[in-house]
């Protein structure tokens, strides 16, 4: 397409309220006009991780004003927006219902076309916003609610190589910090603690280590660091910070053969391509252990390491408006306003469900 | 061509678009706050599936009333008490078309439907609605003969509320009215569901000030969370 679009996006999918507005121009690259996002982060600290209740609460109170606040920021107002971009999948149904009706009440009144966002795709898709990556190009994505490989090879074409049988990766961090007393969340806790621990201490389990196939697996993890844990109370700040770093190691150990493989097949399936690229998205992109030793891996194998912006990892609503940026100008159809939010909503229509998620299919 | 002044008299005219999905139901109506009629409404008890068919229904209305999104007015929408996720389905798109139509919407508590919908069949008396929530509890709040409320709308235990309303002087209403006050003020309707009578949403609506604050969702319960103790091992003591 070659007109200019402005997107509104909105993301509702877990304990982040955003609203944004972004601009695609003739030539593909992107802006972000308005962006506006509302942690939750003080109202769930007291239960130790997201309760879905208090987070539905909270978006349906913010969300309107944080959408005017993301068009006032971007100097625009609603008749000039093209479309509207709303998460509706995968994540807290709650959430979800809040964002996607909004949209689709100022879709209708306006007159706009709805899409419906899946939040993978939105990350998916971030690098292309902030760093003009083509396709094809490999995304590890590693938050609370996601630990996935995903292949992704043009807009709405996407292949999900491995995914976390059990725990995400953010999650094993939350239990970790929670177990040990330290605060939520637990991914920035757990990284302070662990800086002056020793990371050879305990061995913990690097589980599907040199298995072939490219999932992951946390909650061994979680288990091992609970028994070490109990097994020395009264546990001391040493203990702590040893017990973190040691964690940390692992799950370093963990990515390093796991995204280390993912890298090879890549290599194997796309040759041809003269700079392959491997984006790190979601909050634990933030651990600089781990984006050391993901850093490390990209040279050795002479991948790009792409990590966006840290606001742009996290949960945000530019990559939803950005997705669906991208979406209109692949010409792919706007959704109904029947669309329905999914909890479940795999990026890869052919994912198959893994151990753990239940008769209701892969999660995501 | 109309004269002038009839003109401006019509753009007077107050146009509501109400939408209850607090319930099992789903409804919405277009109504005239001048001329105090519903021009249209569209409902059908559909159990689930609120988010999914809501704008359908908003279309409906619309439709049948032979009027445009844009010449609305006004939004009410019911607040609750009632299903959580129900209520965040009306609130957030009554929210959402009022900010892309840059009208007002205003609340509406489904206790103060119930009420007011049988005060207009049984007027001059107070009024006491009574909602059935569920685990032996009621939500209940008390009207004047005017319908003005007495009381606030709160969650009860069932024993509690009969206690409370036990002297009450007036009409009890509600799918929870045998609980509070014995099965023989309860007819065969009042056990059903609350069947919100959106008409009634419209009407108050069309009454409430629009410069009160956002609907916002009375769920007159938490969020049923508990803070985690117990879990953490335990740590040393320093020095």
């Amino acid at each position: 397409m070659s007109t200019p679009l402005r997107i509104l996006g909105i993301e509702t999918s877990c304990d982040e309220t955003a609203a944004s507005v972004v601009l695609r121009d003739e030539k593909g690259s992107g802006r972000i006009l308005g962006d506006v996002v509302l942690s939750q982060l003080e109202e769930h600290s007291a239960y130790g991780g997201v309760v879905p209740e208090i987070a539905a609460r909270a978006h349906v109170e913010a969300l309107d004003t944080l959408i005017e606040e993301a068009l006032l920021r971007a100097g625009v107002s609603l008749k000039d927006i093209d479309a509207i971009a709303a998460t509706s999948g995968p994540g807290l149904i709650g959430g979800l219902i809040v964002g996607l009706m909004t949209g689709k009440a100022i879709a209708r009144a306006m007159g706009k076309p709805l899409y419906a966002v899946n939040h993978l795709e939105g990350h998916a898709l971030t690098a292309r916003l902030t760093d003009g990556l083509s396709f094809p190009y490999l995304m590890l994505l590693v938050s609370g609610g996601h630990t996935q490989l995903i292949l992704v090879k043009g807009v709405g074409d996407y292949e999900r190589w491995g995914t976390t049988i059990d725990d995400a990766l953010g999650e094993a961090f939350d239990k970790t910090a929670k177990l040990l007393g330290l605060p939520y969340p637990g991914g920035p806790a757990v990284e302070r603690a662990a800086g002056a621990g020793d990371p050879e201490r305990f061995d913990f389990p690097r589980p599907l280590v040199g298995d072939a196939r490219l999932d992951f697996s946390f909650s061994g993890l979680k288990t091992a660091v609970r028994q070490a844990a109990q097994s020395l109370e009264p546990v001391t700040d040493k203990d702590i910070a040893d017990i973190c770093a040691s964690f940390q190691r692992a799950i370093s150990r963990t990515l390093k053969d796991r995204v280390g493989r993912g890298l090879k097949r890549f290599k194997e399936e796309y040759a041809s391509v003269a700079q392959p690229a491997l984006v790190v998205a979601g909050g634990v992109a933030a651990n600089q252990t781990l984006r050391a030793t993901l850093q490390a891996l990209c040279d050795a194998q002479g991948f790009r390491s792409v990590a966006p912006p840290l606001p742009l990892c996290t949960d945000n609503a530019a990559m939803i408006a950005w997705a669906g940026a991208e979406r209109l100008a692949a010409g792919l159809p706007a959704d109904g306003l029947e669309v329905a939010p999914r909890s479940r909503w795999p990026l890869d229509g052919g994912a198959q469900a893994l151990i753990g998620s239940g008769k209701r299919g892969a999660k995501a | 061509m109309w004269p002038r002044k009839a003109r401006e008299v019509m753009s007077a005219n107050m146009l509501v678009l109400a939408i209850d999905t607090s319930g099992s139901g789903c409804a919405t109506a277009v109504y005239d706050g001048a001329a105090r009629v519903v021009l249209a409404r569209a409902q059908e008890d559909i159990g689930r599936g609120h988010a999914e068919r809501l704008m359908a229904f908003v279309d409906e209305a619309l439709g049948a009333s032979a009027r445009r999104l844009e010449d609305i007015d006004r939004i009410a929408v019911t607040v609750g008490p009632g299903s959580f996720t129900g209520i965040r389905v009306g609130v957030a798109a009554a929210r959402g078309l009022a900010l892309a139509l840059g009208k007002p919407a205003v609340g509406v508590t489904t206790l103060h439907a119930v009420a007011e919908s049988a005060r207009k069949a049984d007027p001059g008396r107070p009024v006491l609605a009574v909602i059935d929530a569920k685990r032996d509890e009621v939500y209940a709040q008390s009207f004047d003969a005017l319908g003005q409320p007495e009381t606030a709308a709160e969650v009860l235990p069932v024993g509690l509320a009969r206690e409370r309303f036990s002297g009450f002087d007036g009409l009890v209403c509600g799918s929870a009215t045998h609980l509070v006050a014995g099965s023989e003020m309860a007819g065969e309707a009042s056990r059903k569901a609350d069947m919100i009578d959106i008409a009634v949403v419209a009407r108050l609506g069309a009454a409430a000030d629009p410069a009160s604050a956002k609907p916002k969702p009375l769920y007159l319960r938490g969020a049923d969370a508990k803070p985690q103790a117990g879990f953490a091992v335990t740590r040393a003591v320093a020095g």
